[in-house]
């Protein structure tokens, strides 16, 4: 009987790795793709040596072909995304704080715009949205790329639930001792939703990383393009040159998953807050 | 006291409101009159047109390639990503250790940018690959992937799949963790274990889950562009010519605003329509099995 327990969580364990293979081949191959021989690059699964060559190709350029501006593309797409994910955590903690702990007349009533806006389709504000930021003479600018996305409705709805779990005795003994709502998010709601913070966090930065439509629509000067709009024109114009652009992909994806495994720790329990 | 609560609360709300006043409010009146205008985003001159744009869009090929196009998608990766991300919950939740370590693996994927995987896509499926080497030598097939209608698709859906059931397994998993352990101790009274338990008592305790997932993948596939935008751009012949696809190409590549936002407004009625429908069918299934 134990016997055969054992030999079941064994296969449960080599189903489980052979999963976790699969879901991570795709990034496998695009490391050896990066760097494999240009003569093997998609022709073997294992390449026979490793070069550098690719990676030099792409910030170089080669015999006719000038180099794109990979790593300023790379900055552009760093500065973008910091800076608008940090405005959506900003204005979600104070607009959710708000929500949840400040009584005030009209409270429900932006709850339920919020609840409306959240599950209106995007898609209808596109052109729109692109004139606005015409009209506002932001084409072609950052701002184009980070004031739209400065606020995040998701996240505004997240810390709402999550500030209301903090009991509103925390809240009134602090303003016994005199403190101030703004000392009350600083000093105490904020230090509390470490954990949410960083699973909120990693979704805004990767959601804002990979944005491509938008980020496309706004800007065309070559300099001010983000690293996965840059990397989605060269698909077609460097079709011959795979190599370089699994070297450009890796550019793109491995910040991402530094920056995800850095915070990881307490994913699973994390996430089982924002999914409830 | 009071008044000083809504002063500090509009404060703190001021980001969003005023964010939703430029962002929301004006570009959502400004859809409402566009759809109605043949305006072609540079020219100073327009005029109104009545219901024209729509009557357009309903007899225009490429709108209801998109229509079906979806529906497609959705009979493909729908099915998948439930079993898969099914499959994968149940995976960790019978690991007795490192369940989190998994999760997190099983996630990566959702990290992905989709013109990086495209990009990996293309070289997976390219004539020389390995896997085209393989097919042909061993089985003689020679398959040109984003050349059929069929096939085409599938990569697609596949691509999605990849990305998104390490993301619903999550949603399954904590479904799985609130099933308590009472209801297995009764099931195995009746003599239900192993896979007749996963089926029989796992699945349908299951229903808030299952019913979760499905309305987010069908969501999604309304929202699709950046695969087909990059692997394919709507090919061969609209098999992957996505909603979003077809609005970008009308508004930004052929210059109809106007147009475009009609063909916009028209995705999200059906979207909204087909949601709904899903939501009810779902629902009175749940309704039938002791699901409110």
């Amino acid at each position: 009987m134990a016997g055969s327990k054992t030999w079941k969580v064994g296969l449960l364990y080599v189903l489980a790795f052979a999963v976790l293979f699969v879901m991570v081949f795709p990034y496998l191959y695009m490391v050896l793709g990066s760097l494999a021989p240009w003569n093997e690059v998609d022709r073997k699964l294992i390449p026979s040596s490793l070069t550098l060559r690719s990676y030099e190709w792409l910030f170089q350029g080669g015999e006719d072909v000038v180099p794109r501006p990979w790593l300023r593309a790379f900055f552009n797409s760093l500065l973008v995304t910091s800076a608008s994910t940090l405005l959506m955590l900003v204005t979600a903690v104070m607009v959710g704080y708000a929500l949840s702990k400040v009584k005030f007349k009209g409270r429900q009533w932006v709850n339920n715009a919020i609840l409306f806006q959240m599950f209106y389709p995007s898609i209808i504000l596109l052109i729109p949205l692109f004139l606005i930021v015409r009209y506002f003479g932001w084409y072609n600018t950052y701002w184009a790329m980070i004031l739209p996305k400065a606020v995040n409705l998701w996240a505004i709805f997240m810390y709402t639930n999550f500030f209301r779990s903090i009991p509103d005795e925390l809240i009134e003994a602090a303003k016994m001792d005199g403190a101030g709502h703004f000392t009350i998010i600083r000093r105490i709601v904020w230090p509390m939703s470490r954990s949410i913070t960083t699973i909120i966090f990693l979704f805004l930065f990767m959601e804002r990383w990979v944005e491509l439509l938008w980020d496309m629509l706004v800007v065309n000067n070559e300099k001010m393009l983000t690293l996965n709009v840059l990397l989605a024109q060269m698909f077609g114009p460097y079709g011959g040159y795979p190599g370089p652009m699994y070297a450009a992909s890796v550019l793109l994806t491995l910040p991402i998953l530094i920056l995800f495994l850095l915070f990881s720790k307490n994913f699973k329990e994390g996430m089982q807050f924002i999914l409830k | 006291m009071n008044k000083h609560a809504a002063k500090v609360g509009w404060l703190l709300a001021s980001p969003y409101l005023i964010y939703s006043a430029i962002f929301f409010l004006i570009p959502l009146f400004w859809a409402l009159y566009l759809a109605f205008t043949n305006w072609n985003l540079i020219s100073p001159e327009y005029e109104t047109v009545g219901m024209q744009n729509f009557l357009d869009a309903f007899f225009s090929p490429s709108v209801r390639a998109a229509f079906w196009v979806t529906y497609k998608f959705m009979l493909m990766f729908v099915p998948i990503v439930i079993a898969g991300s099914l499959f994968l919950a149940l995976i960790i939740h019978h690991l007795p250790r490192w369940k989190g370590l998994f999760a997190v693996g099983y996630f990566l994927p959702y990290l992905a940018s989709g013109v990086a995987s495209s990009i990996v896509v293309k070289g997976v499926i390219s004539y020389n690959s390995p896997l085209n080497q393989f097919l042909r030598d061993a089985l003689g097939w020679d398959i040109d992937w984003l050349g059929s209608p069929i096939l085409a698709p599938l990569v697609i859906a596949l691509m999605m799949a990849w990305k998104f059931v390490g993301y619903y397994a999550l949603l399954f998993l904590s479904g799985l963790e609130s099933i308590p352990k009472e209801v297995y101790e009764a099931a195995e009274i009746d003599g239900a274990v192993g896979w007749k338990r996963v089926w029989h008592v796992t699945i349908p305790m299951l229903y808030p889950s299952f019913y979760t997932v499905t309305i987010l993948a069908v969501g999604l596939m309304f929202g699709i562009f950046t695969e087909p935008y990059v692997l394919t751009g709507g090919g061969p012949e609209y098999a992957t010519h996505t909603w979003q696809l077809e609005i970008y190409n009308q508004a930004f590549e052929k210059l109809n605003a106007g147009y475009g936002t009609a063909v916009a407004i028209i995705n999200s009625i059906v979207t909204f329509a087909s949601i709904f429908v899903f939501r009810k069918v779902l629902e009175k299934w749940g309704g039938k099995h002791g699901w409110e």
